[in-house]
């Protein structure tokens, strides 16, 4: 079997005294698509905080392409090929467009890449090039989600978490943000996406995760899981 | 009319000397949210360290001219480290409370370390251009020229630094969102040290300028700090470019109102206009909330 492109195991961590992942062991395969949803607060946004190194792990082990990556800082997990597309989109307010993809590509030095990355990006998310010079504070919602996606992108890395993509936009944003998932799933890249609404990915993830109270208490495919009602009504309020 | 000109010309370089002064403290207050109260001793040993290089040692005028430059630095990345980071890592949340009262100390045992070794007796700065220029019936000193062409110069070289390169970028992208650079990637712990690395070497060139026309003593960088801090509360704290223009319009208000009201009136005014500044518009001129950050 192929190296697993992420693997968790055992994954405990938390803030101050209290646990908040009891025990999370999930693989992501290079190339796919894995959602983990369920309830607010219960530990979704905490899960990507632990894998890019936000969180200090308390026990178990993240690997990335076999590497460990539990202790290192977040700078250097981004490093090693991880990016985290948070919550909220926290972009630099006073940094136009087109700076804000620039601090995407930190880590990259060669200005012939930098140039590559920007018009991929901008080529996948056209409405970026258009707001170029524009400060950040000044975009919409949907404006700001796909800058928050596409600086992520000009990172390079290997593996993509992406945290509640669709929070706080309006429907027809929402499928838009999607549109783009789905292009850069087919494009091939590996993707962790957390989301609450399992229904908006059953079409796309490969595999799904619910989680509650900080454990995995389902997995399969997605399509699976929303025919198991007495699930979706327990864990996500049907 | 004819005393006018010599005032303008106070008004603008004592103006020019503010700015820098809060260059330096501003960079810091903007990038970590830290009120590095030993600034002012930072310029006062800048001051010294030109001093002592020129007229104790000899030393030619462009190393002379660089060691405020370098110790200023030097003293700038050991704050961070002795003092700034252990706080910022042990107490996150009452780091900015914390870091006024620790650098206060670091402010007070800098300045009696120059007590110690220079003792109290002022000094003339040997590194300054004689002569002065004249235009339009005004005397103008060439080393009033040469601190605002200076001021100038490092606000530009700032600017640019902050706007154009990767690790300016860095700074002010660490100072909008910490989070959020770090997941780029950001080694946060160096852009502040970068940060205080570059407000120390600019208060040392400060402290050079501020004793080219007044003289050294252990408490030369005191009034500037004072007044810097000052200009950057009138300018919403953190906001660069509000707080050079307040620290020009301030200085010109200062040095009219010494000579039209006498000398021991400019700073109660200046005190005034800031109360009354902040009795209008609390979050400073520019407010606080919208462009605290670099």
């Amino acid at each position: 079997m192929a190296e697993a492109a992420l693997a968790i195991e055992g994954l405990v961590t938390g803030y101050d005294r209290r646990d908040v992942l009891a025990g999370i062991s999930l693989d992501l395969a290079e190339g796919a698509l894995v959602t983990v949803v369920g309830p607010n607060g219960h530990g979704k946004t905490t899960l990507l905080r632990a894998i890019s190194g936000l969180l200090p792990t308390r026990k178990g082990v993240i690997r990335l392409f076999g590497r460990k990556l539990a202790g290192l800082a977040p700078h250097q997990v981004a490093a090693a090929g991880v990016v985290h597309v948070p919550q909220g989109d926290l972009l630099f307010p006073q940094m136009s467009v087109h700076e804000n993809l620039l601090m995407g590509a930190y880590l990259e030095t060669d200005q012939a890449v930098i140039r590559r990355r920007l018009e991929e990006v901008e080529a996948l998310l056209p409405r970026l090039a258009e707001r170029r010079d524009q400060l950040a504070s000044s975009l919409s919602g949907g404006e700001r989600r796909m800058v928050g996606i596409g600086r992520g992108l000009m990172m390079g890395g290997r593996v993509m978490l992406i945290d509640e993509p669709s929070l706080g936009l309006a429907p027809i944003i929402i499928e838009q943000v999607y549109e783009v998932i789905a292009r850069l799933k087919a494009s091939g890249r590996t993707i962790l996406l957390v989301e609450e609404n399992p229904a908006r990915v059953a079409d796309l993830a490969d595999a799904i995760h619910l989680l509650d109270n900080g454990r995995i208490v389902w997995s399969g495919p997605p399509h699976d899981l929303l025919e198991r009602d007495e699930l979706l009504e327990t864990y996500l309020g049907g | 009319m004819e005393i006018l000109g010599p005032v303008l010309v106070a008004g603008i370089t004592t103006g020019a000397l503010y700015a820098l002064a809060t260059i330096g403290l501003s960079l810091v207050w903007g990038a970590l949210g830290m009120l590095n109260m030993a600034h002012g001793a930072l310029l006062t040993i800048g001051g010294y360290a030109a001093f002592t290089l020129a007229t104790l040692l000899g030393a030619p005028w462009p190393v002379a001219v660089l060691a405020p430059v370098a110790v200023g630095a030097l003293i700038g990345a050991a704050i961070y480290l002795l003092v700034a980071q252990p706080l910022l890592a042990r107490a996150p949340r009452s780091f900015e409370t914390n870091v006024i009262i620790a650098t206060f100390g670091v402010a007070i045992a800098l300045e009696n370390a120059v007590l110690l070794i220079f003792g109290g007796q002022p000094f003339g700065q040997s590194i300054a251009l004689p002569g002065h220029l004249q235009a339009g019936g005004i005397f103008v000193p060439w080393q009033n020229v040469l601190i605002v062409a200076v001021v100038l110069v490092l606000m530009a070289a700032t600017a640019f630094f902050l706007a154009r390169t990767r690790a300016g970028r860095a700074i002010r992208a660490t100072a909008q969102h910490r989070e959020a650079a770090q997941l780029l990637g950001v080694p946060v712990g160096r852009v502040y040290l970068q940060v205080l690395a570059l407000s120390g070497g600019i208060a040392g060139t400060c402290g050079l300028l501020v004793s080219s026309i007044t003289q050294l003593s252990p408490t030369l960088g005191a009034d500037p700090m004072l007044k810097a801090f000052i200009m950057c509360v009138v300018a919403g704290l953190g906001n660069l470019p509000g707080a050079i223009g307040a620290a020009f319009v301030l200085a010109l208000i200062e040095a009219f109102a010494s000579y039209g009201l006498g000398a021991r009136w400019g700073f109660p005014l200046l005190l005034a206009i800031v109360i009354l500044v902040l009795i209008w518009r609390p979050d400073g001129l520019f407010g606080r909330a919208a462009v605290r950050r670099l």
